[in-house]
């Protein structure tokens, strides 16, 4: 027996030996489904570092740490840009997506998730910028070279100010978040004690480098990425929120003498519509771009998810009926006799940021309904009154039926807009335009994924800037330096794209029942009384008998129409504002807001005799001077960043 | 316990030889009897008979009879697990019969603990033992329902939802992350025990202190609960039978209170809904004949609604192309009882067969099992088969055993998963946000009513029609195989020395698919593609476990130590793929194949956990007096970084059972007297996987990919997924426990204890700002929670007469919980989101207790303009708009002036059981409460305010919202008692911020069950070959008492509104969950062969 006991106790200690040794590697449990930073650290690593930083251009990562819904984010700020100016409504019934309506009625609090979640996204795609940076330095594997290490971490200090610029336009007063930056480090808690524009344009300026071509080159072998001239581009526009006209002209000069897209296309203008048409992405015109993809194995998530509710309620889209065109953007389109905008200081209601154009209502089909024999009449309380609704013949501005879908007007290859009807909540009468996908080529451009709303992912590509506003942004400098003359010339280049090229212009339909078969052409076949004019073609009308004052106006109505419904107008009317050094007068930017909600509040009567309102969401709703020019930090991150955030004002 | 029946086994087989060699050495007479329990009047089978001062013995056959040699004068000790050992002197060759009483709670009970078992008077720690007996009353279709009021401390929260398994908390809830207790199957740690058959347990012991539970370490900082399954018996052969059948019925009566649709109609003109009232051109209290939309609708247009029949005849459905669809409704008049179209009376079975029996060598028992239960809520099923084989033999003289415990269950059921329910997008939610207007079925009878078949502009709403989605259940399915147990090896190595061995664990396999139909009936969903998903699940995990125990006596000194090695690893994957634009949802047909695959298949890795442990355990104790034990573990845990991944864990008791001193002895009322104390630490992992420690990257099409080219081809590109933090490690619970055992008066048993967890370090995931980038945050060690509290149980056995007996029980749990410390900087943290705002319902702030509902107090109503001009106000604010208070006195009404507006925590929870035989009838009764606890009723942000999605609106917003008449400075409210604000179209933060408008009380007293039994004359059986048979009609949830408004007051652990995440950091808020107080009627049998 006692033999045995040591025998067994002998076993026994072999066996936990051998357990104690074979259970390191027990103990020892890499993470499984992921990469380690090393596996990274080469040229291959460097390389997805840097798409994966590219990828968060689009605001959305399936990761669960940047927020849960995917129409919050997207880079053409739809919502933030348009929704809360006097751009866009936010449109489908008023009771969905709370967080829209708060942004578009000014009521929006630190406590607006979709803030968050935009906050959220462009700071994961800054700390995906720095973690290229950051990678550069750790490969010693002789895979990447000095220059190709220098021009990785050029293109990776593009994207991290890009969305810098992204938070700072929404949220002003923004941490600026570089690679020291690290949880390791336990710096996060970083500060915002004020506009970061000083940084974000050393980022940009890094990334063209000392000369033209020493960092980022010239043109790129893959489309997509920034070139020289993005990051010129980019540059000049943070000197535009940074009011340094100075320094933006040269710039802006040298963008317009040579610069060229990353494919190398010199810049030049192409047909309006093909800035919005996913067969002519990456066109001459774009400066630099999103990159929409669509059946590319993401189910829907580079499709622009951004803009997934922002198709029209009605029509071939079916949903989701969110970012309706706003009344008075389409008032903003109405010319006078020489085809110039009306930008001239309202009359029925004088005073800062009112416009002439918002006196004279464009004809909508607004408290339309079909009646009973099919035709599409007046409705009120049920009653039927009138004749059937025939789109105006008021003098429009050709952009109009680019920018937005009316009634009766061919709406790309869909057919004639269903107008009201087509608009989720029935009660606005345009639909959003610019980011829809042809019929045509529907299933090509659209992914086809499960679940709601999937099938409205589509691939055309988001403009950041475009050629465009690289004219208008240096007419502006001008308008600011006194050079009138010169930035006449350059808003009547962008004019003259659509003034001397009447093809580029909405025609009817060849067959309305078959719209695929293409439309008209000619100016005997146009779809509506389109007219454009050019500064100075009609004496009085040039810049320098308008004044200084007046020519400023005529270059940001020219930014309104050519950018409308683009996600831009927010940010041009809190750049021009003089709360932040603008060189409109005080109040302007309220004063666009609040006329706006006023026109937007006429129209037909309910059958309780109540006003229904284009967006009944505006009613009662005012913009704050001094507090709404910029949108609140989100409570939450103040929350989490232990005091170091601090609060916009007046929120 | 394993090993307690087989030493018992052993011993078993040593009296028998002693009592052969008796016979021959003695001529002695022989001495027959029958042993009963009081209980059931039914023999019992395998009890212990043994000579007072000896050795020698017998046990009772299947009749309950034995018999042995002995002379008159003899005293006979008869024992049995669960009664009450007698002594028995022997007047004469036949003792009769010998009826022994039951005893829940007998001192000499063996309770399974950690790795080894001791008699219930020997222990110091805490554990607190089900009466297996009594809970198998319920008729539980899962197991963890059989703890639920039997014992004091434990709170178990079930959801209605068949099969779904249950939330269990031991002494409250101690942190944010996983709280759930380490269960241990006969030795083998698995994740719960819902699969375990409730038929086949034998015992469960709830180890609730340090004491007990340090011999888990790092797993059992959340309790655990051990449970054993049920042995063959040596010499027996029993065959028996338990089944029941039930059926349950769904909540009666407008359960959320809603109105009909003509008041519907009034409504939306009195909130001036100017889009909803489309829906009713007659004007307000006016009903529509039809709803129409889609495609050649002639005069009648796209989309509206008419009373014209003629549209009727338009009507078209194209299943292959909705885009074609002229769909047609007739609205319901009355009002669609969406609730009733979905919940309706469900039946459930439940049958087991059991066959156990054996010889001296070896043991067996055999079950089958078959459970088939129906949710009440529409195609909600849960249907098991399950066997369970465990076999023990002996060789060497008894000193070698060798056997295994396990069963192989095949489950299946339609997929949804409990979670699915307590969500704003669950059927039970659609069944308040669906307006009632809508009918089940369009004009075709065969497709469903909805939103789309109506004017456009959604004044339908945007909800999903619950029928169909319950309706389409009906070809969702997923399939479990689940093989659990374990086999072991267990030596005598030497006198007092035995070593077991033991493998166990887990193969699980999980099949389910999905058939996702276009959504033709919903408004934005219309064209939307139907699809299919498969997915695979599977995963192992093992546990190995080998002990040696040593065990002696030296005179009055008592000895036991055990030492260990353990082992545990787990593994896993997933996969998952999809297809869309199916020709035919057959599910016959659908297959992967058979459609157009356009999201990307993709497969997930678990993260492997590794523990290896080492323990060590000694208890001693004096003459039965003075008790001591000491616990030490040592766990290396694979989830923690190097350098973090070793914890120890000691722990001490210490008792005295003053009964046993002299001084007490005479006191002929004290039967027995313990006051016990502990003190120990204990652990937790939490949710931690392995990837916690390091930084990861990853890559995914939709997360990382990009268009680089300008193409659909898109480029890889790397993400940073996972920041790591290796300095995390586990959490520690450090717990004194002081309890007080008594037996009084013969019949009382009464057992008190106060305890104290505080939790240092729990795990939970670090709230980081946004400047830390898109990668997961790590968890943390984040906070200190404290739980300290009162657990008492009292047990009451009567007997009037040898007719009457009976026994009350009951048992209360209060604790008090507190955040003692986090380690954000702003000591606080804010979950359970509202819809549509990062406005959270839940703040977890330092000083408070867990889970506190923070928002605005409401205390009235702006009756107008003057008032709302007067008082702080807020952006938004009207007159008819709810009057927060202003807490921080600034005259403005800001989030600075939210406050904390009550909590889920009760005051205490008890539970009373009550049992009663007379003759051969029985009764038994399961009483739970809770008392104090706040609920958040989150339904009513859908259903009590007008300005949220167009739904079913309730009673409350029809007759007690205020009615403002007059505009501007003349606004006046013109119902000064309204409770709500004003029925509008225009949103303002009064109508459904975070307010204490949604703090309901929460207390409620269920009528867990109600038996009634009768058991058969065994004499009258005997003749058809029965030993024992009992039948019994039960009703479960017989009452609720309750003044909580919404379905069930016994909150279900939160999810996270959207995400549909569990979280322990919040509990209490009703987002429409799955209720628990439906009652059920039950006709049961059990018989013995």
């Amino acid at each position: 027996m006692k033999n045995s006991y040591i025998k067994f106790i002998a076993l026994g200690s072999v066996v936990v030996f051998t357990l104690t040794f074979s259970c390191k590697r027990l103990l020892n449990q890499e993470p499984v489904g992921s990469l380690g930073a090393t596996v990274l650290a080469n040229k291959a690593g460097l390389d997805g570092l840097l798409i994966g930083a590219y990828h968060m251009l689009s605001g959305f990562s399936q990761t669960n740490n940047d927020g849960a819904t995917i129409w919050s984010a997207g880079p053409d700020n739809w919502s933030y840009g348009g929704v809360g100016s006097d751009d866009a409504y936010t449109g489908s019934s008023l009771t969905d997506q709370p967080p829209f309506i708060q942004i578009e009625n000014h009521t929006m609090d630190e406590n607006n998730v979709y803030l968050n979640e935009k906050w959220v996204a462009e700071y994961n795609g800054i700390q995906r910028a720095n973690d290229v940076i950051r990678e550069v330095p750790l490969i010693k594997d002789g895979s990447v070279s000095a220059a190709y290490g220098a021009e990785a971490i050029a293109e990776a200090r593009f994207l991290r100010g890009v969305f810098h610029m992204e938070v700072a336009k929404i949220f002003r007063n923004v941490p600026y978040v570089d690679e020291n930056i690290t949880y390791g480090a336990g710096n996060y808690d970083v500060p915002n004690p004020g506009p970061i524009w000083d940084k974000i344009e050393a980022d940009f300026s890094a990334a063209m480098g000392a000369t033209k071509g020493a960092a980022l080159p010239l043109t790129q072998q893959q489309i997509g990425r920034a070139n020289y001239y993005a990051a010129e581009a980019m540059l000049a526009q943070a000197y535009m929120f940074d009011h340094k006209y100075s320094l933006a002209l040269p710039l802006l000069t040298d963008l317009l003498t040579n610069g060229e897209t990353s494919g190398g296309a010199k810049y030049a203008f192409e047909p309006y519509e093909d800035n919005f048409n996913a067969a002519h992405n990456n066109g001459p015109e774009s400066v630099f771009a999103v990159q929409m993809t669509v059946n590319d194995g993401s189910n829907g998530s580079n499709g622009n998810p951004g803009m997934t509710l922002d198709y029209p309620g009605g029509g071939l889209a079916g949903c989701c009926g969110f970012y309706q065109p706003s009344i008075s953007l389409a008032n903003a389109f109405q010319v006078d006799a020489n085809g110039l905008p009306m930008f001239e200081p309202s009359v029925a209601n004088p005073g800062v940021g009112s416009f002439l154009y918002n006196d004279h209502q464009l004809p909508s089909d607004h408290g339309y309904a079909i009646d009973g024999s099919g035709n599409y009449r007046l409705d009120v309380a049920g009653t039927f009154s009138g004749t059937p609704f025939v789109p105006p013949s008021t003098a429009l501005d050709p952009r109009i039926d680019w920018t937005l879908g009316r009634y009766g007007i061919p709406f790309l290859d869909w057919g004639l807009c269903g107008g009201e009807q087509w608009s989720r909540g029935d009660v606005c009468p345009y639909n959003p335009k610019k980011n829809v996908f042809y019929a045509s080529v529907h299933a090509g451009v659209t992914d086809n994924v499960l679940g709601w709303a999937g099938p409205l992912d589509n691939a055309n590509n988001y403009n950041m800037v475009r050629l465009s506003q690289i004219y208008l942004w240096r007419a502006e400098c001008e308008v600011e330096s006194g050079d009138l003359a010169t930035a006449q010339t350059d808003v009547n280049t962008v004019r003259n794209r659509m003034a001397s090229h009447h093809e580029y212009w909405v025609h009817t339909y060849i067959d309305n029942s078959n719209p695929s078969a293409g439309s008209n052409t000619g100016d005997a076949n146009l779809a509506a009384n389109y007219k454009i004019g050019l500064y100075g073609a009609v004496a009085g009308t040039d810049f320098v008998t308008l004044g200084q004052s007046m020519a400023r106006e005529a270059v940001h109505i020219e930014e309104q129409l050519e950018t409308g419904m683009e996600g831009k107008r927010f940010f041009d009317l809190q750049r021009w504002d003089p709360i932040y050094g603008g060189s409109e007068p005080s109040g302007y930017m309220a004063g666009v807001e609040n006329f706006h909600i006023k026109a937007t509040i006429i129209g037909r009567f309910s059958t309780t005799g109540k006003p229904a309102d284009a967006a009944p969401d505006l009613n009662g709703h005012t913009f704050t001077a001094g507090k709404n020019e910029v949108y609140p930090i989100p409570q939450g991150q103040i929350n989490v960043e232990a005091g170091k955030l601090k609060q916009n004002t007046g929120y | 316990m394993f090993k307690s029946l087989l030493l018992k086994g052993r011993t078993l087989c040593v009296l028998i030889l002693c009592t052969l060699s008796s016979l021959v050495v003695t001529a002695q007479t022989r001495i027959t009897g029958k042993v009963i329990g009081s209980d059931d009047k039914q023999p019992i089978i395998g009890a212990t008979v043994k000579i007072k001062g000896t050795n020698v013995g017998a046990v009772t056959d299947v009749n309950g009879d034995f018999t042995l040699s002995g002379k008159p004068g003899y005293v006979l000790v008869i024992s049995y697990i669960g009664y009450q050992a007698k002594e028995v002197t022997v007047d004469g060759p036949s003792l009769g019969t010998i009826t022994l009483e039951v005893s829940n709670r007998a001192l000499n009970e063996v309770v399974v603990t950690g790795y080894t078992s001791q008699l219930k008077k020997d222990i110091s720690g805490s554990v607190a033992v089900v009466d297996v007996n009594d809970a198998k009353k319920i008729n539980a279709t899962t197991a963890e329902q059989l703890l639920q009021g039997q014992a004091a401390g434990v709170t178990v929260i079930n959801s209605g939802a068949p099969g779904a398994p249950s939330t269990v908390f031991i002494r409250g809830v101690a942190g944010f992350g996983n709280t759930t207790p380490l269960y241990v199957v006969d030795g083998v740690q698995v994740g719960d025990m819902s699969q375990v058959n409730p038929q086949d347990i034998e015992s469960i012991s709830v180890l609730k202190d340090a004491g007990t539970a340090a011999i888990y370490g790092v797993a059992g900082g959340n309790g655990v609960v051990i449970v054993t399954t049920k042995k063959g018996k040596a010499n027996t052969s029993t065959i028996s039978y338990n089944g029941f059948y039930g059926v349950q019925e769904p909540l009666s009566g407008n359960v959320w209170h809603l109105i009909t649709p003509a008041e519907q109609s009034t409504l939306t003109f009195r909130a001036g809904d100017v889009v909803g009232e489309k829906l009713y051109p007659g004007g307000p209290g006016t009903l529509p004949t039809y709803g129409y939309q889609g495609v050649g609708g002639g005069s009648f247009g796209s989309s509206g609604v008419t009373n014209d029949p003629a549209v009727v005849a338009l009507y078209k459905f194209d299943a292959g192309n909705p885009a074609n669809d002229f769909l047609v409704q007739k609205f319901n008049q009355a009002g669609t009882d969406w609730f009733h179209e979905v919940f309706k009376a469900a039946p459930t079975e439940q049958h087991t067969v059991t066959a156990s029996g054996g010889n001296d060598k070896s043991i067996y028992l055999f079950s089958l099992n078959y459970v088939n239960q129906k949710g009440t809520l529409l195609n909600d099923y849960e249907k098991r088969y399950q066997v369970r084989v465990n076999t023990s033999t002996s060789a060497l003289n008894n000193h070698i055993r060798v056997g295994e415990n396990g069963f192989v269950a095949y489950e299946e059921n339609n997929g949804g998963y409990n979670g699915t329910q307590q969500n704003e997008s669950g059927a039970l939610a659609y069944t308040y946000r669906e307006l009632p207007i809508i009918p089940v079925y369009d004009v075709s009878g065969i497709n469903f009513g909805g939103g789309y078949d109506g004017p456009t502009g959604e004044p339908l709403g945007n909800g999903t029609n619950p029928y169909m989605m319950q309706a389409q259940q009906s070809t969702n399915n997923a399939h479990f195989v689940r093989v659990e147990g374990n086999i072991f090896a267990e030596a005598d190595i030497a006198k007092h020395f035995t070593v077991r061995t033991s493998i166990g664990g887990l193969l699980y396999n999980q099949y389910y698919w999905n058939i996702g139909y276009n959504p033709y009936s919903n408004y934005e969903t219309h064209t939307n593609a139907n699809g299919n998903s498969e997915n695979e699940q599977m995963s192992t995990n093992y546990n190995w476990t080998n002990t040696i125990v040593y065990k002696q006596s030296f005179g009055k000194h008592n000895v036991q130590a055990l030492g260990g090695y353990e082992q545990k690893d787990n593994h896993g994957r997933e996969f998952h793929a999809f297809n869309s634009d199916l020709f035919s949802l057959d599910p016959n047909f659908v297959e992967l194949g058979q459609g157009v695959i356009t999201a990307t298949p993709y497969s997930v890795i678990y993260q492997p956990i590794a523990v290896e442990s080492f323990f060590g355990k000694v208890d001693y104790n004096y003459d039965g007096k003075y008790i001591l034990s000491g616990t030490v573990r040592r766990d290396a845990v694979s989830v923690f970084a190097p350098g973090h991944q070793v914890g120890v864990f000691p722990s001490a008791t210490i008792g005295w059972r003053i009964s046993q001193e002299d001084f007490l002895k005479s006191v002929t009322w004290i039967n027995d007297l313990k006051l016990r104390a502990s003190y120990g630490e204990l652990g937790s992992y939490g949710d931690v996987s392995g990837g916690n420690a390091y930084s990861q990257y990853n890559f995914g099409f939709g997360s990382s990919y990009y268009g680089i080219n300008g193409t659909n081809a898109i480029q890889q590109g790397f993400f940073n997924s996972q920041i790591g933090n290796p300095n995390v490690t586990w959490e520690t619970a450090k717990m004194s426990n002081i309890g007080l055992d008594a037996t009084l008066f013969n019949h009382l048993e009464f057992t008190a204890e106060w305890f104290n967890k505080k939790v240092t370090g729990f795990l939970f995931s670090q709230g980081l700002p946004a400047t830390t980038g898109g990668a997961v945050a790590p968890i943390v060690n984040e906070g200190d929670v404290k739980n300290t509290g009162f657990d008492i149980s009292a047990t009451y056995h009567g007997r009037v007469n040898n007719d009457f007996t009976f026994s009350i029980g009951a048992n209360i749990t209060t604790y008090k919980n507190t955040i003692l410390a986090e380690s954000n900087s702003t000591n606080y943290f804010d979950t359970s989101p509202t819809h549509g705002s990062s406005d959270n319902i839940v703040r977890d702030e330092v000083g408070h207790p867990m889970s506190s509902f923070f928002g605005y107090q409401v205390v009235g109503i702006y009756q107008n303009a003057a008032q709302l001009a007067s008082l702080p106000g807020y952006a938004g604010a009207a007159v008819g708009s709810f009057i927060y208070k202003d807490t921080n006195g600034d005259k403005q009404i800001t989030s600075a002036d939210k406050t904390f507006i009550g909590n889920a925590n009760p005051n205490f929870t008890y539970g009373v059981n009550l049992n009663a035989a007379y003759k051969r009838f029985d009764f038994t009764m399961v009483l739970y409460g809770s008392q104090g606890n706040k609920d958040y009723n989150y339904t009513k942000y859908w259903t009590d305010f007008y300005y949220t999605f167009t739904g079913g609106k309730s009673q409350a917003l029809y007759n007690n919202a205020a009615i403002v008449s007059g505009t501007g400075a003349s606004a006046v409210v013109t119902n000064p008692s309204a409770t709500l604000p004003s029925a509008t179209y225009q949103q303002s933060l009064g109508s459904n911020a975070v307010s204490s408008y949604y703090v309901e009380n929460g207390s409620f007293l269920k009528c867990r069950v109600a038996q009634l039994g009768y058991t058969f004359d065994p004499g009258m059986l005997k003749r058809i070959g029965v030993n024992k048979l009992h039948v019994y009609v039960q009703a479960t949830n017989l009452f609720t008492i309750t003044k909580y408004d919404g379905l069930d007051p016994e909150m279900q652990v939160s999810l996270s509104n959207e995400t549909g995440t569990k979280a322990s950091s919040a509990y209490g808020v009703d987002y429409g969950a799955y209720p628990n107080n439906q009652k059920q009627y039950i006709f049961g049998v059990d018989f013995t062969f």
